[in-house]
């Protein structure tokens, strides 16, 4: 295990001294844990470095690293990549009922861009960084899968 | 006694057990309610017929009932939605009934109108009292008229053009108010506004979400309550005149001003107050042609008073919790008065024992505004034991349609008492583990240790003033979550995943199989 750095949504982890592991059921990810005093069952789901351990009924996001890894993610940052073009993707599959985003604007961090209806509810999809919108990729009336392209921002 | 049966096989293996109400039942909905309904054709004997969009080709609805029709595609508008699917569907299978189950078209008075037309009993009251209570400016009428409370307020639209209602008129009603869809329900068409002056530019925006979403602008002004706790008394009639008022359920843990725990009884509800809102109920009931099951709504304020919302005459998504308490089948007991049974006299004094509390488990994201969430279902584990029951309409491997609403199961504790129930509802929530999709479980665990909530003090403000979108993940959280995925890489587990159509886990629900080996035992047992 001292191969390896953690990560929870963003912060550095320590592995939770005292508890033990054990596997209920592998092809589920389920895994009983216990400290002496109280027993939890955790799903975990993931491959590679992203996993979602679910814990007491809550998603939470882990990044588990090699160094080489982490080397590498290290030397990406340091290159700059994230001030680079943005493809916005939709998160949850659905149908488009509204596009305020168009070519040639400039949007603002969070600034809403296009409306996704999906089990009965409006999601706004909101620019995850200030910059000028150069494509826009769907229209109301479209369906879109989880992942597909919505609006490109530079 | 069997000859009704002559064109069908028996189900019945025991003559004793009395003719069944109907032969063949299709139920238009989908989801836990399909499955819910499906179990008591079963305890009835009725065979049930469920239907299906393309969405749903491999749910458990589909696999659980004796038979199964196609009516569309994805988009409830040409499946769940289409009256003609369904009646298309129902000639097929030969089914003299059709269950609306709740929500799509449970209170649609064309379709009630349709079925009938058709020469099919609708398990639900005459289309005319659906469109009577559907519209809410009229059912706030005949509250009035029957010398029940409402909520003060207008009992006229507001026009577009400013037309209608005075100023005068408007700042009587007193603020801060809302404004509602008479087509309403599900808090969409609602705007909070705190002054006349601001009623006009939250017109537009309510009268376009009606619009959308009901296909009626029609807008009308009312008081807010606040703070106010939601309680709701349920009713079952027979063709006979006879009522039976089953208790009330308390409904004030909501989001979006939609239901997400229902308990019974109240905590709120002293015996004159219970008093108070049988005989409103009951005076409603009785205003209006009506037989099924039935809920009327109500807010109650601090000091007590009640107002009457409106009366919803289908099946509850919280049906459940009063027949916790009241031991009878309301599913069951709807199909009996649908078909012509009389309710019997021990019915309409059904005792009340105990506490029943249910919790709705949504795939949905209470750290991020109770969003949806879409995925797969990887692991699924429910809770049992004693008093505890559940109605689920998903299972592993089940992957969620953004189609429709994300309601996964519906997790049910009885106890003596509320702390019995309390602490079984806290066990029952530790016993539960889903994967793949982000649900309110967490929400849930939240709530039973919280103090409002434990001592029974809260109204419908408790999720937006004390949860919020929750408390962050703990340190101690974080430690044991980074602990389970770090032995999970090293160890090399499979990677169970909720995304894509390959999650990892091989095939756990081969759908052409399933759905195979349902179809050929529905023709083993097809008549000849």
């Amino acid at each position: 295990m001292s191969e390896l750095e953690l990560y929870v949504s963003g912060d550095r982890v320590s592995e939770a001294d005292g508890w033990t592991l054990s596997w209920l059921n592998a092809r589920q990810g389920m895994a009983r844990l216990g400290d002496g005093e109280q027993v939890l069952i955790a799903v975990a789901e993931g491959s590679g470095s992203d996993w979602v351990v679910t814990l007491r009924g809550r998603r939470i996001p882990v990044r588990v690293m090699t160094w080489r890894e982490r080397m590498l993610a290290e030397a990406e940052t340091a290159t700059g990549r994230p001030a680079g073009p943005v493809s916005v993707t939709a998160t949850l599959p659905g149908l488009i009922v509204a596009v305020a985003a168009a070519v040639g604007i400039e949007v603002v961090e969070g600034e809403a861009l296009v409306t996704i209806e999906a089990m009965k509810m409006q999601n706004e999809v909101r620019a995850p960084r200030a910059g000028r919108v150069t494509e826009v990729h769907v229209a109301p009336g479209s369906r879109v899968a989880a992942g597909d392209p919505l609006v490109r921002i530079e | 006694m069997a000859t009704s049966l002559s064109d069908g096989p028996s189900l019945r293996k025991d003559e004793t057990i009395p003719e069944p109400p109907f032969r063949r039942l299709l139920i238009a909905n989908r989801g836990e309610i399909a499955i819910r309904v499906i179990r008591a054709c079963r305890d009835l004997g009725i065979e049930s017929v469920a239907v299906y969009s393309d969405a749903d080709v491999h749910d458990l609805h589909v696999m659980l009932a004796d038979r199964a029709e196609r009516i569309g595609a994805a988009p409830p508008a040409e499946s769940y939605l289409s009256i003609e699917s369904i009646l298309a569907a129902a000639r097929r299978s030969g089914a003299e009934a059709i269950h609306p189950g709740y929500g799509f078209l449970s209170e649609h008075a064309a379709f009630a109108e349709a079925v009938e037309g058709a020469g099919l009993v609708f398990v639900g009251p005459p289309a005319a009292t659906l469109a009577a209570l559907g519209d809410k400016l009229a059912a706030r009428r005949t509250a009035t008229a029957a010398g029940v409370p409402i909520v003060p307020g207008l009992s006229v639209a507001l026009q577009a053009d400013g037309s209608g209602p005075t100023a005068d008129e408007l700042a009587r009603v007193g603020f801060p108010a809302l404004l509602k869809a008479a087509a309403g329900g599900g808090g969409r068409g609602m705007r909070q506004v705190e002054r006349v002056e601001e009623i006009g530019p939250a017109l537009a925006l309510a009268r376009h979400e009606a619009s959308a979403a009901f296909g009626d602008g029609t807008i009308y002004l009312e008081r807010l309550i606040a703070p106010a706790r939601h309680i709701e008394v349920q009713l079952l009639g027979d063709r006979f005149g006879n009522l039976a008022v089953l208790g009330e359920r308390e409904c004030s843990v909501q989001r979006r001003h939609q239901k997400l725990v229902e308990e019974t009884p109240s905590a709120a509800v002293t015996p004159a107050i219970r008093q108070a809102l049988f005989d409103s109920a009951r005076r409603i009931a009785t205003a209006v042609d009506f037989h099924n099951v039935a809920t009327v709504e109500f807010l109650l304020d601090a000091d007590g008073a009640h107002y009457f919302l409106e009366m919803n005459t289908r099946l509850q998504v919280e049906h459940g919790v009063t027949e916790l308490v009241t031991g009878l089948d309301l599913v069951g007991w709807q199909i009996r008065v649908a078909a012509g049974e009389r309710l019997p006299a021990e019915l309409l004094e059904a005792p009340r024992q105990g506490h029943a509390i249910e919790v709705r488990l949504y795939a949905e994201d209470p750290h991020d505004q109770f969003r949806p969430s879409a995925g797969t279902v990887t692991a699924w584990q429910m809770p049992s034991g004693p008093g505890v029951r559940v109605d689920a309409g998903v299972e592993a491997g089940t992957t969620l349609s953004p189609e429709y609403d994300p309601l996964l199961a519906k997790l049910m504790v009885h106890g003596a008492d509320r702390p019995a129930a309390l602490a079984r509802l806290r066990r029952a929530l530790d016993e539960t583990v889903i994967g793949g999709v982000q649900t309110d479980l967490s929400f849930h665990r939240w709530l039973v240790d919280e103090a409002g909530f434990v001592s029974g003090a809260y109204d419908t403000g408790l999720i937006a003033e004390r949860w919020g979108d929750g408390p962050p993940v703990s340190v101690e959280d974080a430690a044991i979550a980074a602990l389970v995925a770090a032995r999970a890489r090293s160890s090399g587990i499979a990677g169970a995943t909720g995304d894509g159509p390959h999650h990892g886990l091989g095939t756990p629900r081969d759908g052409g199989w399933a759905v195979e080996g349902r179809r050929q035992a529905i023709e083993r047992r097809r008549p000849a």
